[in-house]
């Protein structure tokens, strides 16, 4: 591990592309749970009144929008860990692959048969 | 409803309960307990739904269970505002910290932060943003276990301080995290189970129409439609904005809660992990309200009084509501069993609080800093459990000198302020910003520790009377929660003393080296290894 080359690594085009889509995913999301997050606690700061006019028989708009935030952080969690596992991870392997491939040390990704080292893989690169 | 300073004896048993399982556990614990490895970090093989667990046992302290429910029973409304930040507030964990902790860190958040700034500054700020928030954490939690055991339990105030500091510290010392994880998972279940038991029945006796409750808890309440409506315990607009910017963001920077990610085999566990905690703490939060406006229901405006300060022992009266009453057995027994899932919630989370302060004592500060890197493991294990037991010792004779007049909610306000203000911006920036520098992080973390403790100090909450309505800055000043200046300071301060010191040679390095963090905290590429050496690089199918 100690011989990669770290910044040859970052700049790698596996790892843009993992760098490009996280952030296409937590940049938006981030902006949306906050926003609707502070939206919920400025209306509990400044309209309580708003926040405490009844939808249905003393259920207020106050405690709906309180349940829409636990909605939506599962939602939102759940989205992030679906977008992980599919899509992120192979990347993250792709991009740590290559980086070990260049680095000579280690199991060559079987895509860039180029980058086979040619003395014995090294160890702590598992699978 | 309870009687004070006589010993319940139901509640006693109960309590001995708790220990007998938890010291059998401790015990188990200290056998596996051999490198800094299994001390700090359960040896890296905690899995995620297991590290969910924890991290929930970990979170809801006894604040969160005894003083929302009481917070909702006495003003309605405001007191399911913190629920709600406290939930929302593990989105910033699992976007932004979770994985990439898991990934770059050690054993404490200061591992991150030194890998790529210089050593032994940036270990110091990291301990002291550390130290501030457990400390804080630690006292508010000892101080409430006291003032509870003596209400529920009949025991006097400075022994049940000694006694939950003796225990908390024989989980620590004896078998670190493997104990203190699984204190912390079987008080989850315990936590989870006593407040849907109590939420069931209460649903029960409201027909099982949520929305009778509301009506019912209103029709209690003299406040009338206003016990639906914010603003009867968060007066000022501004500081409740304030307050939920500091719950959003605080949680990101508790340093026992990022010090579970560091237990758990992979990136992959760490974001499952950060789900089942989701599910467990949102499911508990949403109980709260049932809690709370079951007390005010069931209980009415006459149990306020027995209610106690804060109205603590809301959720506890409830039970022996709920039970059959004072003096039946089903009281008696409910009443017990809501206690001693109160003991061991507060027991789990000073364990954690305890761990992670001896980490920045001993791994950061006497390791790193000290000895500079030279000390062998095993002392540093020996280290930590004498600072553990200082920690402790520490805690309790403050808890104890202070007494009750010490302010829980202040001080727990208070790690959460030096939480978002301090160890957040930090650890954030030394992630994702590629100039961010040593200089700036020492900045970051005194300032923001500094100004949320001033910002404290000098609030209306602090200087109570009538000549001092506005605390120190005098009428008008309605700030009790510094985040909304403290945050934006910490940031500032993380980002001025960059770039004021962006062109010394020394900081020259901490951006040579960021591409190894940055690398190795989105792949996981070069993380720490379990303890069995099982080699799992990159982000890790096994989980």
């Amino acid at each position: 591990m100690a011989n990669v080359d770290w910044e040859a690594a970052e700049r790698s085009p596996e790892f843009q592309e993992l760098v490009r889509k996280q952030r296409r995913f937590i940049l938006p999301a981030t902006a949306f749970f906050l926003v609707w997050y502070l939206g919920f606690i400025v209306l509990c700061g400044y309209a309580p009144g708003f926040m405490g006019e009844s939808i249905y028989e003393g259920f207020t708009v106050g405690y709906a929008l309180a349940l829409t935030q636990f909605l939506m952080t599962w939602v939102l969690g759940w989205l992030y860990l679906r977008k992980a596992d599919r899509e992120f991870d192979p990347l993250r392997e792709r991009a740590a692959a290559q980086a070990v491939a260049a680095a000579g040390g280690g199991v060559a990704e079987p895509r860039r048969p180029a980058a086979e080292p040619a003395g014995t893989p090294t160890e702590g690169v598992g699978r | 409803m309870i009687p004070l300073a006589d010993v319940n004896v139901e509640a006693l048993a109960m309590f001995g309960v708790v220990l007998a399982l938890t010291l059998g556990i401790t015990y188990w614990a200290s056998k596996r307990t051999r490198s800094a490895t299994s001390f700090w970090a359960a040896g890296r093989v905690i899995s995620g739904p297991q590290n969910g667990f924890a991290i929930a046992g970990d979170y809801m302290s006894a604040a969160s269970f005894l003083g929302i429910a009481g917070l909702i029973y006495l003003y309605g409304f405001d007191g399911f505002l913190y629920s709600v930040g406290f939930l929302v507030a593990f989105l910033t964990v699992l976007y932004l910290l979770a994985e990439r902790m898991r990934n770059a860190g050690k054993f404490t958040i200061a591992d991150v932060l030194a890998f790529r700034l210089q050593q032994r500054p940036a270990r110091v700020a990291a301990a002291l943003g550390t130290l501030a928030v457990a400390g804080f954490y630690l006292i508010a939690q000892m101080v409430g276990a006291g003032a509870l055991f003596n209400a529920l339990a009949g025991v006097d105030y400075n022994i049940a301080i000694v006694l939950t500091g003796v225990f908390m510290l024989t989980y620590v010392i004896f078998g670190g995290m493997i104990a203190t994880t699984w204190v912390q998972i079987i008080k989850a279940v315990l936590l989870m189970t006593g407040a849907t038991a109590m939420t069931l029945f209460v649903l029960g006796e409201v027909g099982w129409n949520p929305i009778n409750l509301f009506n019912e808890a209103r029709d209690a309440s003299p406040e009338g439609d206003k016990y639906l409506e914010p603003g009867l315990f968060l007066t000022s607009p501004i500081d409740t904005v304030s307050l939920g910017l500091a719950l959003v963001l605080g949680t990101a920077g508790l340093p026992h809660i990022l010090m579970r990610f560091f237990t758990v085999p992979n990136a992959r566990a760490a974001r499952s992990s950060v789900m089942w905690a989701m599910g467990l703490i949102g499911a508990f939060y949403i109980m709260t309200t049932a809690l709370g406006f079951g007390a005010r229901a069931l209980l009415g405006e006459e149990g306020v009084e027995a209610a106690g300060p804060g109205a603590n022992l809301a959720a506890p009266n409830l039970a022996e509501h709920l039970g059959g009453g004072d003096g039946t057995f089903g009281g008696d027994l409910f009443l017990a069993v809501i206690a001693a899932v109160a003991f061991a919630t507060i027991l789990a989370v000073v364990a954690g609080l305890v761990i992670s302060a001896s980490g920045a004592v001993a791994h950061d500060l006497w390791t790193n800093v000290i000895r500079r890197g030279r000390s062998t493991e095993n002392s540093e294990v020996t280290v930590a459990r004498i600072a553990a037991a200082a920690i402790g010792a520490l805690a309790i004779l403050i808890a104890i000198i202070g007494g009750k007049t010490l302010n829980v909610s202040f001080m727990v306000g208070l790690a959460f302020a030096v939480a978002a203000s301090a160890n957040f911006p930090a650890l954030l920036l030394a992630l994702t910003w590629r100039r961010f520098n040593t200089t700036g992080a020492v900045a970051g973390v005194l300032t923001g520790t500094l100004s949320s403790i001033f910002l404290v100090i000098a609030s209306p909450k602090v200087w109570p009377g009538a000549d001092a309505d506005g605390g120190l800055f005098g009428e008008g000043w309605t700030l009790a929660n510094p985040g909304i200046i403290s945050i934006p300071l910490g940031f500032l301060a993380c980002w001025l003393g960059t770039v004021l010191s962006s062109r010394t040679q020394d900081e020259a390095r901490a951006e040579a080296t960021f591409h190894e963090l940055y690398v190795r905290s989105e792949t996981g590429l070069g993380a720490e290894q379990t303890e069995d050496g099982q080699a799992l690089v990159g982000a890790g199918r096994r989980s």
